[in-house]
């Protein structure tokens, strides 16, 4: 398993995310989500709420004009750095304003006209060719920066070249350097250094070039779905501008908004204004209605909720990216709110991590799995609002790549019930080797963490198995699970787009692999699905490969989440936008 | 006195010395590796060196120190190269998950935390001493024994749970007011008001209840003075025997307390800055731990120390100037 | 000194003056008068009802069929996790309600939360007592240097903001602890919060103290044991501290109550006690979700809260009023 530095970097980045939105501060949180044609299976779904796909279209035309206001528990974005937003909500919100990329997903409601890729900047979704391994864009005519400068192809290969720089782009997603064809070093980093350093720009150039208008994409290994990829990291910066740290902050705007002001922590705002150079001609994706956007920082969960149930003065301009779990029968209990209110799949599953080094044995592993009350956990969460039991780490949403994986249907031998079975974790116990009879449960703390750690304890116990819960500083707990993390870690993943390429990989092998596993029949077994250019074929091998983490029991998966929202009475178009699980922020405006 | 004063100040000065170094020492206690704290939520090897790197924390604890303290006085640039930062003097820090000197991001949290200490330094001292002196002067009637089982209460209520009743009442049941958002007065007054009224009250009840009890103890022994007697003997009015003889008399331990009090608030009041979602100096202390951002830590320990260090000295002073009795050799 | 709005109200010392204390008669003197003193009666009672049921807490819960730690999933709602009925789903099974998402009973909760609070609040209490003794009296019997040196040492602590440090270091510093061999888990968080309350606590007793010895050393029968040529060791042994014992008594009545609601606030700020343990702040601190739905998540604990910490303050007012011979009772 190559670990190296940037792939621990954009663990952490989606992880703090999907932490956060687990933490109960679901604002700032989630990786980029996909999420694609397939139903959600089981019978939870069948929760009494509309789903998103059944909300009625956004009705008529949005209006011009007013101000979008969106309440956030977070002290301040992630980051503003195009190469590093590596959050759903965040590559939501930040590609509808200010960050235009190559490609975009339509902007519509369901699950499938949601991830719809569609062209951006680009004329079309991109050109393949040399069998998978070439890709080409076409810029659009007219774009400009917010101080009127036109945006080239040169800016959009120098965006992409912020990648390679470690230093500037950790945390953000790394498809640039895993898949253009630059060679790399023994220890699997890439030769060329970022456009500071300059160490290796002549391979760079070779990887991406510009002819005119149009941008070419060398790759080494043939990516059937890149241009899915170019959603994440490769969006233009002015070529050559000096972009130090500080650019997270003050990114230059080539969308329909600009920086007016940028204040982190409590009381803190971030307000976008009308970008002038921008012109609708060149932009026919974003419909950019309201006049200004406005994130107030720092505003406590259960308060934001409040504010926007009330829905009075300014905040019936107000919308929350979450609600806190007190608020949900308040506010689905009551038609009142129908008309304003989501309840949708995000693109997240739920899950324990189980050390793979502290517990090597797969049965002691099981056991784990087995005797944890699963019910409880997603009661805990929410019950019905929080999501399905999860049969692994690919959720149904996915498509094609989901299978039921029977986890709990037998696939372990027999059954096991949502509660638990504790004398079937006994008898694993029995039949594993040295199983460990202590272990310590690793989470960010959270209220809620803190109950869902006295179930594992409340429920381990029931196998004889002694749980310590061990809670992190929310800020710091991927650094330190990464670090030195104990038998069982709590996390959480989403897709980055409709392929299980982004999820087993990164959750099993390298990437996001907090259970340390290491195992080469099954690192070869993804290596040879990564390249299978036959997509049908590729789901099958995907499907199989998950059924096999699952029966390891690598992770306890718990939830495929679920995610709510709200907005007060003039805001509009109300439905969950599948691709990141947000907001449909291209097309939202206030009602005058 | 010019001689008390001055060494005073020279006293504090040292104190403020102790206690940037007690500070440096109590944070490099901290658990092995402090630059993992000062990197925020995206920490990887890579920040986590490089922050090491401008911070000097490859140094020893006490070159640190010196190297801190010369920022306070000519300012520093934290690591070199294109990556440097230049903090200006007085340099407090320099917080790398914000992007922004420390000293700035403390000025920048100062207003909210200054409302909400004057306006309920206000409310408390006048209601407190009025409050006192009325108890004192009905001293075993209804009226004292009703306001000194009040002021017990008051004293005893814990502040984040007078905090939550207040919102639960005045917001959430009768929504009398709306839900607290801080605005800067000058941008508009009415949300601001509307925003601090609650925290205001409810700072001034926690407060008000300890400058009744201290105002009416004071009172009761200053009224049973000599002075006092020959004061009323002299057929001047009650209202002037209070005020001008018995009040001014016992003011002395009501101003030290006082000045402490309204240092420690300058602080933050960090338990009603979070529930009242203010963003003051309090809330910025607590960000900072969760994030965690150890400069803005440290930075924050500092101001808030200060303060309170010269209020003592500013306390000290006043109380020679009110009370000639306790004036120093 | 180091106001925090956690101490609930100014942590100013108590405002009395040295009392005259007149031999040993003063406790039969003391006695004497708190035996007529109703209120003294009343509170004494419900603190004993409160340690009671404190240190009996499993046997009481075990009656009731309840227990802290077991999850009720019949009593809560499938679709949201809220409990069943009004009042946070109080029943017989379950006399205060449960807890939202896993159904805990919350008498419970709460019984055991109160024994983990007052265990804190006594050990802390008893560090300052025996801290805030031994600097008081080392300063005020040897006077000079040492005398200056603690005094300056105190300053210093009292400068700091002390809930803000508590929140700083309680990661780092319960890590050190368990480093120490204090068994991780709630063992080193419990030693953390009792050695730091400890610590930043005993100046303003020290003071108190200190001033208690500087007046004792001018008394006769002080100076003619000097006189008479005793060791030390024998004069504050014999003679100092035997006539400390008041001032002190009053002064951890008072303390007492204060820690229980700064470990409240601290368990609310989230540096308290590790789940599946429950506790008052952390109570407190989750009600603030649910308290639209749920008021009685707010009023339960947090009225509990307040007549413990008010029992307290006025068993302590009586004990300070009895102690005092001027008091005109």
């Amino acid at each position: 398993m190559v670990k190296s530095k940037a792939t621990l970097a954009i663990g952490i980045a989606a992880g703090a995310l999907v932490l956060a939105a687990c933490g109960g501060g679901s604002s700032d949180s989630g990786s980029s989500s996909p999420s694609a044609s397939g139903s959600q299976g089981g019978e939870a779904s069948s929760s009494s709420e509309a789903s998103p796909s059944e909300a009625p279209a956004p009705s008529g035309d949005g209006q011009a004009g007013g101000t979008l206001t969106i309440l956030s528990p977070a002290e301040q974005f992630l980051t503003l750095d195009p190469q590093v937003v590596y959050t759903g909500e965040d590559l939501g919100f930040l590609g509808a304003t200010i960050m235009r990329s190559l490609t975009a997903y339509q902007v519509m409601p369901g699950d499938d006209e949601g991830t719809t890729l569609v062209p951006d900047m680009a004329t079309d979704t991109g050109t393949v060719s040399n069998e998978g391994k070439t890709w080409q864009f076409t810029l659009r005519d007219g774009m400009k920066w917010e101080d009127g400068s036109p945006v080239t192809c040169e800016d959009v290969a120098y965006g992409t070249s912020r990648q390679f720089d470690v230093g500037l782009a950790e945390g953000g997603p790394v498809y640039a350097v895993t898949y253009l064809d630059i060679p790399v070093d023994e220890e699997g980093n890439s030769e060329y250094k970022g456009p500071t350093d300059g160490t290796g720009q002549e391979l760079f150039d070779k990887a991406v070039s510009c002819d005119g208008n149009t941008i070419t994409f060398n790759l080494n290994q043939p990516v059937p779905d890149f241009n899915y990829a170019v959603t994440l990291g490769f969006s233009a910066v002015p070529a050559g501008m000096a972009t130090g740290p500080e650019y997270a902050d003050k990114p230059m705007s080539n969308g329909p908004y600009k920086i007016q002001e940028y204040a982190k922590g409590k009381g803190g705002k971030l307000v976008l204004v009308r970008n002038e150079n921008w012109s609708p001609d060149a932009d026919p994706y974003r419909k950019a209605y309201p006049d200004s956007w406005v994130v107030n920082f720092g505003i406590e969960e259960s308060v934001a909720d409040q504010r926007v149930i009330q829905s009075s003065g300014e905040d019936e301009y107000a919308m929350v990216q979450g609600i806190t779990t007190a608020s949900l029968p308040i506010v689905f209990e009551d038609p009142v709110y129908e008309a304003r209110r989501i309840d949708a799949y995000d693109p997240y599953t739920i899950y324990a991590a189980v050390n793979a080094q502290k517990v090597p044995d797969q049965k002691c592993r099981q056991a784990i799995g087995v005797a944890l009350d699963r019910e409880a956990l997603r009661l805990n969460a929410g019950g019905d609002y929080a999501g399905d039991f999860a049969d692994g780490a690919v959720k149904p949403n996915i498509g094609i790549d989901y299978a039921p994986t029977g986890l709990w249907d037998g696939l372990l031998g027999q059954p096991v019930p949502p509660t638990g079975d504790p004398e079937f974790a006994k008898k694993l116990l029995s039949e594993g080797k040295d199983c460990p009879t202590e272990i310590t449960l690793d989470y960010a703390q959270s209220e809620d963490n803190d109950k869902a750690a006295a179930i594992w304890v409340e429920s381990l116990a029931r196998a004889g198995i002694t749980v310590k819960p061990n809670p992190i500083e929310r800020g710091q707990y991927y650094g330190v699970v990464f670090k030195d993390g104990n038998e069982v870690m709590l996390g959480g993943w989403g897709a980055d787009w409709p392929n299980a390429s982004t999820v087993l990989p990164p959750l099993f092998v390298q990437g996001w692999n907090l259970s340390q596993v290491d195992d080469k029949a099954f690192n070869e077994k993804v290596k040879a699905a990564s390249v299978e250019l036959d997509r049908n074929k590729q789901a099958t091998m995907w499907q199989e490969l998950s059924k096999e983490a699952a029966a390891q029991m690598w992770i306890v998966p718990t939830r495929f989440g679920k995610d709510q929202r709200l907005a007060g009475t003039k805001v509009g178009p109300i439905f969950s936008w599948a691709a990141y699980g947000s907001w449909p922020y291209p097309i939202m405006y206030a009602v005058q | 006195m010019a001689g008390y004063v001055v060494r005073r100040v020279l006293i504090m000065i040292l104190l403020l010395l102790l206690l940037t170094a007690a500070v440096f020492f109590l944070f490099s206690l901290l658990p092995a590796d402090v630059a993992r704290l000062t990197c925020g939520k995206i920490c990887t090897d890579q920040t986590i060196e490089m922050n090491r790197m401008r911070l000097g924390l490859d140094k020893s604890v006490l070159e640190q120190y010196w190297i801190f303290l010369k920022g306070l006085v000519v300012g520093r640039t934290f690591g070199e190269g294109p990556a440097a930062v230049v903090c200006e003097a007085p340099c407090l820090g320099y917080s790398f998950t914000r992007n922004e000197p420390v000293l700035d991001l403390i000025v920048a949290r100062l207003p909210p935390t200054i409302f909400l200490a004057m306006g309920a330094f206000v409310l408390f001292i006048i209601g407190g001493v009025s409050v006192g002196v009325y108890s004192a002067l009905r001293r075993g009637r209804w009226q004292d024994k009703g306001v000194m089982g009040a002021s017990l209460i008051g004293y005893s209520l814990p502040s984040f749970f007078i905090g939550l009743v207040a919102i639960y009442f005045v917001i959430i049941r009768w929504k009398l007011l709306p839900f607290p958002s801080y605005v800067p007065p000058w941008e508009d007054p009415v949300g601001f008001v509307q925003t601090m009224i609650l925290p205001w009250v409810v700072l001034a009840i926690l407060y008000a209840a300890f400058y009744t009890r201290l105002t009416r103890s004071q009172m009761l022994e200053t009224l049973n003075e000599d002075y006092i007697r020959t004061a009323r003997a002299k057929g001047l009015p009650e209202r002037v025997v209070v005020r001008k003889h018995a009040l001014r008399a016992g003011l002395t331990p009501i101003v030290t307390a006082a000045g402490l009090d309204f240092a420690g608030l300058l602080g933050g009041a960090i338990i009603l800055e979070t529930i009242f979602s203010l963003p003051g100096l309090g809330s910025l202390a607590v960000s900072a731990v969760l994030d965690p951002d150890l400069s803005i830590l440290v930075g924050v320990t500092l101001v808030t120390a200060t303060f309170i260090i010269v209020a003592n000295l500013i306390v000290d002073l006043l109380y020679a100037v009110i009370d000639p009795r306790v004036r120093p050799s | 000194m180091a106001t925090s709005e956690a101490v609930e109200a100014p942590a100013t010392e108590p405002p009395e003056g040295p009392e005259e204390i007149q031999g040993r008669s003063l406790s039969q003197i003391a006695w004497g008068r708190l035996k007529r003193d109703k209120t003294f009666i009343a509170s004494c009672i419900v603190l004993l009802i409160i340690v009671l049921v404190a240190i009996f807490a499993p046997f009481i819960t075990g009656l009731i069929g309840v227990d802290p730690y077991s999850l009720d999933k019949e009593a809560i709602s499938s679709s949201g996790g809220k409990p069943n009925g009004p009042w946070g789903g109080a029943s017989l099974d379950h006399p205060l309600g449960v807890e939202w998402g896993t159904g805990r009973d919350i008498l419970a909760r709460l019984l055991y939360g109160l024994r983990i609070s007052l265990l804190i609040a006594t050990t802390a209490t008893f560090l300052v007592v025996i801290l805030g003794t031994l600097f008081g009296v080392i300063s005020g019997y040897v006077r000079g240097f040492t005398d200056a040196a603690i005094g300056r040492f105190m300053d210093l602590i009292l400068a700091f903001p002390f809930l803000l440090i508590i929140l700083a270091l309680s990661g780092a510093m319960t890590q050190r602890l368990t480093d120490l061999g204090v068994p991780e888990g709630n063992a080193s968080r419990i030693t953390y919060l009792i050695l730091v309350l400890g610590i930043f606590g005993w100046p303003y007793l020290a003071r108190i103290v200190r001033g208690e010895v500087l007046s004792l050393r001018e008394r006769e029968f002080v100076e003619s044991a000097i006189a008479m040529g005793a060791s030390s060791t024998r004069i504050i042994f014999r003679e100092i501290l035997p006539n400390l014992w008041a001032p002190i008594l009053v002064y951890a009545t008072l303390l007492l109550p204060t820690y229980i609601a700064v470990e409240a606030a601290l368990s609310f700020l989230g540096v308290g006690i590790l789940p599946p343990e429950p506790s008052f702040g952390a109570m407190l601190s989750e009600s603030v979700q649910f308290f639209q739905l749920v008021p009685s998540y707010l009023f339960i604990p947090g009225t509990v809260l307040v007549i413990v910490v008010v029992a307290f303050n006025l068993a302590g007012d009586s004990v300070r009023d009895a102690l005092d011979p001027k008091a005109v009772k």
